[in-house]
């Protein structure tokens, strides 16, 4: 006859589900996860048009020469260009564009996907691709589709001043545009970090107003200076590349895919009596060091490849200090160099979030009534043990079943 | 005698069990399961092992398992059986522990059920000594319930496709199996668990709450109150003990309350385990939501896909209404009728006709859950008919799918016929079942009360 009286299962059996509710009402907030660097984006724009300044529309195509090679895919690039040049009345050679008067390159090739030509290259495009805020009908290969694990590269050129740049010789976009656009950016985890290199006269101004940490900003002259060409080709008549750009590329020349030149190399190797300018960087909003940065986290696109056997085997984010142990051993020398840098920045990443964490909760816990509680809500509160509390209740449940069972007939 | 020829019965009955598993074993080292997982008759967008194994893939990746529309089940089935879909071990096929998973739940499920139809056996006899009517029986052949029901469930060709194919059936199947066996041995949390379970996993056992009601406070199934009352009338002897107990209301209070109970376990842990996708809301939506609304009308063994396809959006919820009104209304007027036999209202309950995503896996459970009432429905009409029409509609089902997707030569017509057919022959088997399980409480009235007997053969 059963009883309902039978105080035994009954206790026992209120008690689980009032762990639970209780591990659940300690939990308020979640913890800051620290996003793992994923991909990789580039927004080249060069906002001149016309024929004489072919220079610009020469610098923005051998950037996007440069971070094709190096590994950035077509659909991670937005390419903005007036694109008048290649095939302009005055071009002596048609479908070409050269940053050499030896003419060895053709940048111009068979598949430069152009994304903003003509008159779309506008301030206001320019705004909404970074922000993200389009109409509804425009197309995927316009956006930038950028989340919390991205790097982007940000690459403009063209002629500027103090605190703008020109668009199209008919608008301009200031500094504070820039400034709230990243913010904006910022805000929505758009980035993880950025690099904006600026190629006008008075670059550095530009990126004044920047406060958004994360984002490493270079310009090719300073207030008051400004930047000049490199040279001219007197067969194509006009000036063929600035000499920013020129260095710049003369530094990524040298390099392949899995090089590892740090930042700080690429931003020491541009002399002032070379580029008639002063090469400015800032790099107070952006935290990590320049020299454990390697250039292709920004310039080209070298994705970590992970070799298992078994199907559906996939990493979850918050276990991204731990993937180092199943790399395969004949990998190549370089692939392991280049890679401890991002280890020990994820490491440090994450060791500066959890002690941070770890003080809030000890704080926060101070006034808890139950000390093995304490420990428990702690654990709780890490992401990862979400599985195996309920991998536990899980497994509790059937011998539970069976005990209430027996007891209750 | 007797005794020999229930020994040689129950001998043979562990010889078929056996048979049946190592069939079920021998099958799983065909290559690929036989493509048994992407038919549209055994893998559903509710059991489809796929779906099961994205929505695994999706938890790892800090996803939500319901992104994408892909999977819709309950996030403790990823939990359980989500490491199983991606264990590989060297040298056997693909899914072996999953599949061993299936046979083990299918064994279970029919364990269970001859446990129940070993009750409901014990039931019957004692109802039948009641009236002084065993010698009537003794003669003719009666077949175990149990047995006969575990072994239709075991070696059903519609279960083994079911098990090889990957789906979620077997577990689910076997959740409403243990509600039922926990409300015929009035094991309580047993059955208050495999209530919540089954409910949790799928929407409609939530139905079999009414059979279960009547489970726990009348028992098993047995012929109308009234009948002992008039037999007592009749023959003048008013002993109380005899009679079958009332209908008392305690076993379903405490029903109520171990439901209440599990259900309250299985949210929270499906809350915590979802904290960061939506929580409880995304769930319900998705799992739910997901089978109320029909959002997707790929084909399957039912006609809601081709139905919903030729309806204007208009009209969707209206149909909706329906269709799902169909099921609560059709087992509301049958518990009024058949309210001393509530396990063949559970039975009625189980067949859920017009289901959103039928598969072949709910066959084979109505299927199992038929073999309970082979003697009380031994005089049933048209069931040659329905025995050919079943068999007949399984091989034509993936022939005509095959001519409409694979070789273009037929259209969606084809394959909708031979849906439109199995679900007629569910209704035909349920309604013709119904009229025999009434013809046998009337034989039993008119054996009882000594008039003459009904001609009705």
């Amino acid at each position: 006859m059963e009883t309902f009286n039978n105080s035994k299962p009954i206790l026992l059996f209120l008690l689980l589900p009032c762990l639970l509710l209780y591990s659940l009402i300690a939990f308020n907030s979640s913890s800051v996860e620290a996003a793992m660097h994923t991909n990789n984006w580039a927004v080249l724009v060069c906002t001149s048009r016309f024929w004489f300044n072919y220079r610009h529309m020469a610098n923005t195509l051998s950037l996007y020469r440069t971070v094709k090679r190096l590994g950035i895919p077509d659909e991670r690039i937005i390419l903005m260009l007036a694109d008048d040049m290649a095939c302009n009345t005055r071009n002596k050679y048609p479908a070409q564009v050269f940053n050499n008067e030896n003419h060895r390159l053709n940048l111009y090739g068979d598949n430069v996907e152009v994304d903003y030509r003509g008159y779309e290259v506008t301030v206001e495009n320019f705004l909404r691709v970074l922000t993200g805020r389009h109409e509804t009908a425009v197309p995927r290969s316009k956006r930038l589709l950028s989340d919390e694990g991205s790097h982007i590269l940000l690459y403009m050129t063209g002629h500027g001043g103090d605190e703008f740049l020109k668009f199209q010789d008919s608008e301009e976009l200031q500094s504070h545009d820039l400034a709230d656009a990243v913010k904006q950016m910022k805000e929505k985890h758009r980035f993880k970090e950025l690099l904006i290199m600026v190629d006008t006269c008075q670059a550095a101004t530009l990126f004044n107003q920047l406060q958004s940490p994360g984002v490493l900003a270079i310009g090719s002259s300073m207030k008051g200076e400004n930047s000049y060409s490199h040279h001219l080709d007197s067969d194509v008549g006009v000036s063929v590349v600035d000499r920013f750009t020129y260095y710049t590329l003369a530094f990524f020349e040298r390099l392949n895919i899995y090089d590892n030149a740090s930042l700080s190399s690429l931003f020491s190797s541009y002399n002032p009596s070379l580029l008639m300018s002063t090469a400015y960087y800032r790099k107070d909003p952006y935290k990590r060091n320049l020299e454990e940065v390697p250039v292709t986290n920004f310039f080209g696109s070298v994705m970590e490849t992970i070799h298992t056997d078994a199907a559906y085997k996939a990493l979850s984010r918050i276990n991204s200090g731990r993937f180092e142990a199943q790399t395969s051993l004949d990998q190549s020398v370089h692939h392991i160099e280049r890679r401890m840098p991002m280890k020990v920045n994820d490491q440090e990443e994450t060791h500066n979030i959890i002690p941070e964490g770890n003080k809030q909760l000890l704080q926060g816990e101070e006034g808890a009534s139950k000390c093995p509680w304490s420990t428990f809500c702690n654990k709780f509160r890490k992401g990862e043990n979400v599985d195996i509390l309920v991998n536990y209740g899980l497994v509790a449940m059937i011998p539970l079943l069976v005990i209430l069972t027996w007891l209750v007939q | 005698m007797e005794k020999l020829k229930k020994k040689i019965r129950s001998f043979s009955f562990w010889n078929w069990v056996i048979a049946s598993i190592i069939f079920r074993l021998i099958l799983i080292y065909f290559p690929n399961n036989l493509n048994l997982s992407s038919r549209p008759e055994v893998s559903t967008p509710l059991t489809s092992f796929r779906r099961l194994s994205e929505g695994y893939w999706l938890k790892q990746l800090s996803m939500s398992p319901y992104a994408g529309s892909m999977y819709h089940g309950s996030p403790l089935l990823l939990s359980l059986l989500g490491p199983l879909t991606v264990k590989r071990i060297e040298g056997q096929p693909n899914h072996l522990l999953y599949s061993l998973v299936s046979v083990i739940a299918d064994v279970v499920s029919a364990m269970l059920i001859r446990a129940t139809g070993q009750n409901l056996q014990v039931a019957y006899f004692g109802t039948l000594k009641s009236f002084d009517l065993v010698k009537q029986i003794e003669g003719s052949e009666v077949h175990s319930p149990g047995d006969v029901a575990a072994l239709i469930y075991l070696c059903n060709p519609f279960t083994i496709v079911a098990c090889m194919g990957l789906s979620t059936s077997p577990i689910e199947n076997m959740a409403v199996i243990l509600c039922l066996y926990g409300a015929c041995s009035r094991l309580i949390p047993l059955a208050a668990f495999g209530w919540v379970i089954a409910t949790h996993m799928s929407l409609y056992p939530a139905i079999l709450i009414i059979p279960v009601i009547f489970l726990l406070g009348r028992g098993p199934d047995a012929p109308p109150r009234k009948l002992f009352l008039q037999m007592h009338q009749e023959k003048g002897v008013l002993n109380q003990s005899k009679l079958p107990p009332c209908f008392s209301w305690g076993p379903i209070i405490h029903f109520a309350f171990w439901a209440l109970l599990w259900s309250v376990y299985v949210l929270v842990l499906c809350g915590i385990s979802l904290k960061q996708f939506g929580g409880l809301w995304e769930m319900f939506k998705s799992t739910y939501g997901f089978i109320l609304t029909v959002e997707d009308l790929s084909p399957n063994i039912g006609v809601l896909w081709y139905f919903f396809a030729e309806v204007f959006e208009f009209f969707w919820n209206f149909f909706l209404i329906v269709f799902h009104a169909n099921i609560l209304f059709m087992i509301l007027p049958l518990a009024i009728r058949l309210h001393h036999r509530p396990c063949y209202l559970a039975y009625v309950a189980v067949c859920s006709m017009l289901k959103s995503y039928p598969s072949v896996g709910d066959s084979a459970l109505y299927s199992g859950l038929l073999g309970w009432f082979v003697n009380e429905l031994s005089d049933m009409q048209f069931s040659l008919f329905l025995f050919c029409g079943y068999v007949g509609v399984s091989p034509l089902s993936p022939v005509m799918h095959n001519l409409w997707i694979w070789r273009g030569t037929g259209n969606a017509n084809f394959y909708f016929a031979t849906t439109m057919v199995y679900a007629c022959l569910q209704i035909v088997l349920v309604v013709e079942g119904v009229s025999a399980m009434l013809n046998h409480d009337r034989k039993l009235r008119s054996l009882i009360t000594g008039k003459p007997r009904d001609a009705k053969s």
